[in-house]
């Protein structure tokens, strides 16, 4: 599951050599969207910060 | 700023975010200092940041291009910040070894800043975007340019899967732990 993002990364620039620019936003897209929902899986302890 | 100079200054850009990819891929094989599940989203980080100009070399010099390495960019840097949170409280620890005084999550945050303000700075200069439309820049460059730019996209790619299949050695199909210890599937019990 972790690996997805490098493996969508690795599509887009693949479909980005191959002159296929939706196809690779699109990749790129999927792939920053995963991140994100990895990072709010990861994020789950409260800071010990007092600001 | 001509599109042969800008594709240059792409090239460049994308080959110092593959060192810092490269360098923290050494560290993990050489020293065997696994990534946490952090440090990993933060080198997706980089490499949705460096999409973008590696998006500006095989295609054209786009302003949307330039977007996506900034978008990229700030979620890395998000990731890194996060982590810097973490450990910035003295006696909560940190993460990994430190390389000239900082640890990598504090690099990490200080290149994202890097990235975001040099995207900035190249979406200054106009004339790069008056290329011919819907032609490569590529092709209407010089060879040592042009080789250049392959070379950074190239190597780029095989950072991406290489990462990815160092990822799927380490975690396995699912999460990765907090802290790992060793390759989930490398192991023989």
């Amino acid at each position: 599951m972790m690996s997805l993002p490098f493996f969508l990364f690795a599509c887009g620039l693949g479909a980005a050599w191959s002159d296929w620019r939706n196809m690779a936003m699109g990749f790129w897209f999927a792939g920053l969207v995963t991140l994100l929902v990895l990072f709010r899986f990861h994020a789950t302890e409260v800071l010990n910060i007092g600001l | 700023m001509t599109p042969a100079n800008a594709l240059r200054l792409n090239a460049i850009g994308l080959l110092a975010i593959c060192f810092v990819l490269s360098f923290a891929l050494a560290d993990q094989l050489l020293y065997d200092d696994l990534p946490c599940p952090l440090c990993l989203l933060q080198r997706m980080g980089f490499f949705a940041a460096g999409f973008g100009i590696a998006l500006n070399l095989v295609l054209r010099v786009r302003t949307a291009h330039y977007g996506i390495a900034i978008l990229g960019a700030v979620c890395g840097a998000a990731v890194s910040l996060r982590q810097v949170a973490l450990h910035v409280v003295p006696g909560t620890g940190s993460y990994g070894d430190a390389f000239l005084g900082y640890h990598f999550y504090t690099w990490a945050f200080i290149v994202f800043c890097l990235i975001i303000a040099g995207t900035g700075l190249m979406l200054l200069f106009e004339r790069q975007f008056a290329g011919e439309p819907e032609v490569s820049d590529l092709v209407l460059m010089d060879k040592p340019t042009r080789r250049l730019a392959q070379t950074a996209f190239l190597l780029f790619g095989f950072l991406a899967v290489a990462n990815g299949v160092s990822t799927v050695l380490e975690c396995g199909a699912g999460m990765c732990a907090d802290n790992p210890t060793s390759y989930q599937l490398l192991d023989k019990e």
